[in-house]
């Protein structure tokens, strides 16, 4: 009788997943490697192919299930297990048994393709291996492709028989090859293959970014795209292209309000920031927008609600040097883990990377503010292939990190021209909900600071236009600015006829005015 | 250059003290049979080629420490040729000499945990000091 499975059709076969051992490889591949599949990681020199066949068999050789790593002419083994020794992940314990390297070099010089593919059943069996590595099997194909005997049909036949019985063996394979994008459509092992992945590192300017596709993966899905990793000392590391933006949200955007950390700007703002919100405050260099966030970490703070700060110029140490002049301490909410600085510049990030940077921080902290600044120094630190999506990557940071109902507050610095005022150099105050300008208006012979509320998505807010300045205390919001047209154009002129002009008055400012 | 450490030196000389023993009427040199059965372990995991350069190394740096091995000769596969006939003339520093140079490269390649394994392997009953 046919058993029956969850949605009443017949019970379907279960492709168990297993571990890759590589930090985000997990999640592109939907949740692992499927097991007794045949794999091809393809490449070229350098891309981390033999790294990442090491990694995923360290992770799952046992004595009980070894793995059998088989050398054909490539990197020679002695070289290879030298380099491979000094990954995290190379356990030498698994050396007693758990994995076996055999070479085949000789064997393939010597012999036509059955004698391989009988020599590398024996060694399977003998070692009774579930997972099987053929370092490089390119070069069992090249050798046989200029031997004068071979047919394309007798490799044909020597692959499909080499991943029908290594599959029946139930053993999960991966053959190692430098292959060529142009090769996928005439070669047979990727009509054969079960999963094939694909590395690659390109050179953009200065800066390298190594990226890694699954191109194929039968019996389940996988995250399409290409994915950036990195290889450290712990071998890849992969930044899955949907990180944090999968998950199911819980969070209702708005539910209660944030405040700022200056009373005056949360009335003007409506209230204060809507809990989940992303808050842009666009202004010039000097304009106050570090220091707005610097508020805005120590009201979270106070409440209890642990920030991060995510830098792309400014040194850690000086960003809390300068709060300090403002009386703000964020030395301590640091040593109490209530705190993070994250400072992320090594030119050639890549989006992913620098949203599983900052997710892990929100995720670590149970982060409730985050700032980043500034958006010219994220799109700097971007490697140059990366600048011309980085809307897309502002988007995909954004959402995932609002969607864990974080709270941001991203500041742009904006070139001042003084014809005209624009919201943002990058035009990415669509992906604001809130939107605040900062400028510089020249009124009496003297530069004096304005704000105004251009944006809140969920609420009214003020309409008027402030001066503010930078104190001892930090900023301060003073009053209106009435009386003026031509604000906007940072060269006011009077409203009236009258040649007097009102002085603006920055009423309630405690403090040494700093600039 | 490295030098073979005083444990790779005492472990050489266990190799070919349990080779002496094992030896069983052959004529073959203690350090000859030391040699073919690290050769069978090498070989299998890292192919001839690596053996043999591993034994012209082994070789190149034995001869400044002895130097009646400018007889001796890697031949295919890393056969250690003309061991034999230094039997009287320096043979046991010889065969020490590229024994310990051998495991000093091993050592140095592949690390220690993994050149003692092969060690093992290749003497699974021989009782081998620290």
């Amino acid at each position: 009788m046919e058993k029956e499975g969850k949605n009443g059709g017949p019970e379907r076969v279960k492709i168990r997943k297993i571990p890759t051992g590589v930090p985000g490889l997990d999640e592109i591949l939907g949740g692992g490697l499927p097991e007794y599949s045949f794999n091809i990681i393809a490449g070229a020199p350098g891309s981390g192919k033999t790294t990442l066949a090491h990694q995923i068999m360290f992770a799952n050789a046992t004595p009980e299930k070894p793995a059998i790593y088989l050398t054909v002419l490539g990197e020679p083994a002695i070289k290879m297990l030298r380099y491979q020794q000094q990954f995290s992940f190379f356990d030498q314990a698994k050396l007693a048994g758990a994995i076996h390297f055999v070479n085949l070099s000789q064997l393939v010089l010597d012999n036509d393709l059955d004698t391989v593919l009988e020599e590398i059943i024996k060694h399977v069996e003998a070692s009774n291996a579930g997972i099987v590595v053929v370092d490089s099997f390119r070069t069992v194909v090249r050798k046989a492709q200029g031997s004068a005997g071979t047919t394309d049909t007798e490799l044909q036949a020597f692959i499909q028989n080499l991943a029908l019985y290594l599959t029946s063996w139930q053993a999960t394979t991966f053959l190692i090859g430098e292959y060529v994008e142009s090769e996928i459509r005439d070669n047979p092992v990727f009509t054969v293959a079960d999963g094939l992945f694909w590395l690659s590192q390109s050179v953009e300017r200065n800066s390298i970014v190594r990226k890694m596709q699954i191109i194929k993966l039968r019996g389940q899905e996988s995250v399409p795209g290409l994915h950036t990793f990195r290889i450290t000392d712990d071998g890849l590391q992969c930044f899955p292209r949907t990180f944090g933006l999968t998950e199911k949200s819980k969070n209702v955007k708005g539910k209660q309000r944030l405040s700022i950390g200056i009373p005056a700007l949360d009335d003007l703002m409506g209230g204060g920031i809507p809990e989940g919100d992303s808050l842009l405050v666009a202004g010039p260099s000097g304009g106050g927008k570090t220091i707005l966030g610097q508020h805005f970490i120590a009201e979270g703070l106070k409440q209890g609600e642990p920030g991060i700060v995510a830098m792309f110029e400014e040194l850690p140490a000086e960003y809390v040097e300068r709060a300090e002049k403002f009386g703000i301490d964020f030395d301590t909410p640091q040593k109490e883990g209530k705190l993070k600085i994250i400072y992320l510049r090594p030119l050639d990030l890549s989006v992913d990377e620098t949203v599983h940077e900052v997710v892990s921080a929100v995720k670590e902290i149970g982060c409730k503010r985050l700032v980043i600044d500034s958006l010219v120094g994220f799109e700097l630190a971007l490697a140059p292939g990366f600048r011309s999506d980085f809307r897309e990557s502002l988007y995909r940071m954004i959402g995932a990190v609002t969607r864990m109902g974080v709270t941001i507050i991203s500041t742009v610095e904006i070139e001042e021209n003084f014809t005209s005022m624009s919201l943002s150099n990058f035009a990415v105050s669509f992906l604001a909900d809130d939107l605040l300008r900062l400028r510089y208006v020249s009124i009496n012979g003297q530069l004096r600071k304005m704000m105004m509320v251009v944006k809140m998505r969920r609420s009214g807010h003020s309409i008027d236009m402030h001066e503010y300045k930078i104190t001892t205390d930090g900023i301060v919001i003073g009053e209106p600015l009435r009386g003026y047209q031509g604000l906007l154009t940072s060269i006011p002129g009077p409203w009236s006829s009258s040649s007097d002009i009102p002085e603006p008055t920055a009423e309630g400012i405690d403090g040494d005015v700093l600039d | 250059m490295d030098k073979p450490s005083e444990f790779m030196w005492g472990l050489a000389k266990q190799l070919i003290a349990a080779e002496a023993v094992a030896r069983n009427g052959s004529d073959e040199h203690e350090a000859f049979r030391v040699c073919e059965k690290l050769r069978a372990s090498v070989t299998r995991f890292a192919g001839a080629d690596s053996f043999t350069a591993l034994m012209r190394r082994s070789l190149a740096m034995s001869r400044a420490d002895v130097p009646a091995l400018e007889t001796v000769k890697i031949g295919a596969g890393g056969c250690v040729d003309g061991l034999e006939k230094l039997a009287n003339n320096g043979g046991a520093e010889a065969g020490a000499a590229i024994t310990a140079h051998l495991l000093l490269l091993l050592i140095t390649f592949i690390g220690e945990t993994m050149a003692l394994r092969l060690v093992r392997e290749a003497w699974p009953d021989a009782a081998l000091g620290d």
